[in-house]
């Protein structure tokens, strides 16, 4: 299990992570969600003991984390961090002996994976000749060599197409299945909610909101209802507790601030031409806009 | 398991040694230094009159042709020339004559001299020429002509033939010094080792530059490309800054002992091929100094001169290395690191030209203290200690401040280096950096 226990880390006089906590038990996947600059590139630093925290306390197993057991850590940088000029084979064999891996092991497990995400015929091509795409395939393949107890993955999509975002699922949700930790942060909300069942949404450092994502929808009060119909934006807008109405091509979204509004809209159409009338939880997405809205009003 | 310091230092030496440029440098390297060495064949094997000796056309109506003939033998002996470079010919032709025959491509670069005896000046002489001649040419028969106007006006003196010996016989010096332990070879090498030390000591300031571009270019590279993040994240940054030290430090040997092969197998093939009569090539003259050193008693000094020597320049080279990776962490970008190795290698040149210069102040206090400051004194230091201006214990004490330095670049260089490593931002660099030198 990776526990962090009031971590802060100060640079200077900037406070950088404000005394955050969290744990993630082997075969979860965990998301570390937050704006550019929140926090999250130095809480991953600080996991893989790159940098020391002001204070606070990061355990893999209930042992500190240090270069006595970074065999046993995946780490994929928000940036390529891949050495250009080395040819994918060089590569893997670089990093892989850096995990403590034979080149035996290394090269058997290079060709699967080389094979599994489509890329074998560049085994020796320099990694600077690669398309975004293939690079970041590299690195994620680089990251996982050493079939990981521990993986940190910042950004792994970005630069991909959505079949190989797909690819990538899949393989973290098998790396899951085998017992992994994984923790991952991405600006793609949709990715972390198929995902994750635990996330931390962090802010300028500090923790504004965490838990299982399933609670947290559910202590969100504010709902979205879709209607589809001989309806317009202008009759429901002026209902108590209608926040906002998006118009979609074919269908309204209209938000409201709890369940409590329901009936009121549904008396309003009640007796129109509707062919949809679905209430539907936020999405990740919406909660984190308005969490990390909220924050920063305060 | 590997060990990872190993893995690392094979790495990097790996990724130098097996790099196209290093292959291509060292192709130019060697011709370089076997060209270099052959130069005089190699000038031979092009063709040109280089060997044709200078045709001097005397009109002489001072019977001065013998006495002229034995002062031009002297005077090229002077110059070190075994063989003489001048047909002297004794001409019964008109001067307009001869100015015709030089005008011919054949005799192009022959010389007419007209010497006229005369009441007032001994003798008067005309030199002509089809074009401007070789300064060599016009000192010696200069000098040569200003020597025969002497002896004619010593023979036309009514001199004994005795006493002409005796004028002309060479002054025997009895030299003499204070000091215990000089002798005049000793001296003689002094005023070589001034100019030759210079270019002996030039490979260890190429080896120098290799040294910095090799760290400091792979560890920019690693940080610029984020690759130092994984690197880091699986080896502490002491093993990966002694890792590119090792293996700069092997590079540089590796290449040091390349340099040595080039130039063994340059004088081999100058041994194969025979020496041109041309005494001007580099390959001559580093003979002569070697066949110099020999025979005097540097030879015995070198037995200590050069093991101290050399350890004076592994540790500097373990300085220079130090220094680079510690600059080369705190660079953010490629520019950066081409502006950081301008100051190294002004330090380096600063020891390279104090070491040439050391010879002309010779006593220099200035020079003398600046042969204990540590990346300069690998060159200034032995300099010194082969002329005689230090001694054995000076370049002890030289050898002890580097040790220290060293010592002190691992301590707090490390610390910059573990910072600067990570970090991205050229902001507040240098505050970063002392900071992290406190921690």
């Amino acid at each position: 299990m990776l526990k962090l226990e009031n971590v802060t880390k100060y640079y200077g006089d900037f406070l950088a992570v404000d005394n955050l906590s969290f744990e993630v038990k082997e075969g979860e996947i965990f998301g570390l969600l937050g704006v550019n600059g929140a926090g999250k590139t130095t809480t991953f630093r600080m996991i893989i003991n790159l940098l020391d925290p002001t204070s606070g306390n990061i355990t893999l197993d209930g042992k500190p984390i240090d270069y006595s057991v970074t065999d046993k850590i995946g780490f994929l940088t928000e940036e390529r961090s891949l050495l250009t000029k080395l040819t994918v084979k060089e590569q893997c064999l670089f990093y892989g002996t850096l995990k403590g891996m034979d080149e035996e092991q290394i090269l058997d497990k290079m060709k699967y994976y080389l094979d599994k995400f489509g890329v074998s015929d560049y085994e020796n091509k320099k990694i600077k000749e690669l398309s975004k795409g293939n690079q970041q395939k590299i690195q994620f393949i680089t990251a996982i060599l050493n079939e990981p107890k521990l993986l940190i993955l910042d950004e792994p999509f970005s630069g991909l197409d959505p079949f190989n975002v797909e690819l990538f699922k899949q393989e973290i949700v098998e790396m899951s299945k085998k017992g992994s930790i994984i923790i991952f942060s991405s600006h793609r909300m949709e990715h972390v909610e198929l995902f994750c069942k635990k996330i931390v949404i962090l802010l300028k450092g500090k923790n504004v909101l965490s838990g299982n994502i399933k609670d947290i929808k559910e202590k969100y009060r504010k709902k979205n209802i879709f209607i589809k119909g001989d309806v317009s934006k202008d009759e429901l807008q002026d209902i108590e507790g209608v926040s906002e109405i998006v118009e979609h091509s074919d269908e309204l979204e209209v938000k409201i601030k709890d369940d409590t509004i329901v009936p009121s809209v549904f008396k309003k159409i009640k007796n129109k031409n509707i062919t949809k009338f679905v209430v539907e939880e936020p999405s990740l997405n919406e909660i984190f806009i308005s969490k990390v809205g909220e924050s920063y009003e305060k | 398991m590997k060990s990872k310091l190993g893995f690392l230092t094979g790495v990097s030496l790996k990724r130098k040694i097996k790099s196209k440029w290093f292959v291509i440098a060292n192709v130019l390297i060697a011709i370089v230094i076997v060209a270099l060495i052959n130069i005089d064949s190699i000038i031979s094997f092009f063709g040109g009159d280089f060997n044709e000796k200078t045709n001097i056309y005397l009109v002489d109506n001072a019977n001065s042709y013998e006495l002229f003939k034995s002062e031009i033998e002297q005077n090229e002996a002077v110059i070190g020339n075994n063989e003489s470079s001048y047909n002297i010919i004794l001409s019964n032709e008109t001067i307009d004559d001869l100015k015709e025959k030089l005008k011919t491509d054949e005799d192009r670069n022959s010389i007419i001299l007209s010497i006229k005896p005369s009441e007032e000046n001994t003798i008067d002489v005309t030199m002509i020429t089809r074009e401007y001649m070789d300064l060599i040419d016009s000192q010696v028969i200069t000098n040569s002509i200003n020597n025969t106007k002497v002896a004619l006006a010593i023979k036309n003196s009514s001199i004994s033939a005795d006493e002409l010996n005796n004028i002309y016989k060479t002054v025997d010096i009895d030299r003499q010094w204070l000091e215990e332990g000089k002798n005049s070879t000793d001296e003689n090498m002094s005023i070589i080792m001034t100019t030759v030390f210079p270019i002996v000591i030039l490979p260890f300031f190429l080896l120098t530059l290799f040294l910095v571009q090799m760290i400091g270019a792979e560890v920019n590279d690693e940080k610029t490309t984020r690759g130092m993040e994984i690197i880091i994240s699986n080896v502490s940054p002491k093993t990966h800054f002694f890792s590119k030290v090792i293996a700069g430090n092997l590079f540089v040997l590796i290449q040091g002992i390349l340099l040595v092969i080039y130039a063994l197998i340059a004088f081999f093939i100058r041994d194969k091929i025979g020496s041109s009569s041309i005494t001007g090539g580099i390959g001559s003259e580093i003979s002569n100094v070697i066949g110099n050193l020999i025979g005097s008693e540097v030879t015995s000094k070198l037995v200590y001169i050069i093991p101290i020597t050399l350890v004076l320049m592994l540790l500097t080279f373990i300085s220079y290395s130090l220094l680079a990776g510690i600059l080369a962490s705190m660079t953010t970008n490629i520019e950066d690191f081409q502006q950081l190795q301008t100051p190294i290698m002004v330090i380096s040149l600063v020891g390279y030209y104090l070491a040439m210069m050391s010879g002309m102040f010779e006593g220099s206090i200035f020079i003398k203290i600046l042969s204990f400051v540590p990346l300069i004194s690998a060159i200034l230091s032995p300099c010194l200690l082969m002329l005689g201006q230090i001694g054995i214990i000076e370049v002890i004490v030289s050898i002890l401040l580097t040790i220290i330095l060293n010592f002190l670049l691992i301590k707090y260089g490390l610390r910059i280096y573990k910072v600067g490593i990570l970090n991205y931002s050229s902001k507040g660099l240098w505050k970063k950096m002392f900071k992290a030198m406190k921690s």
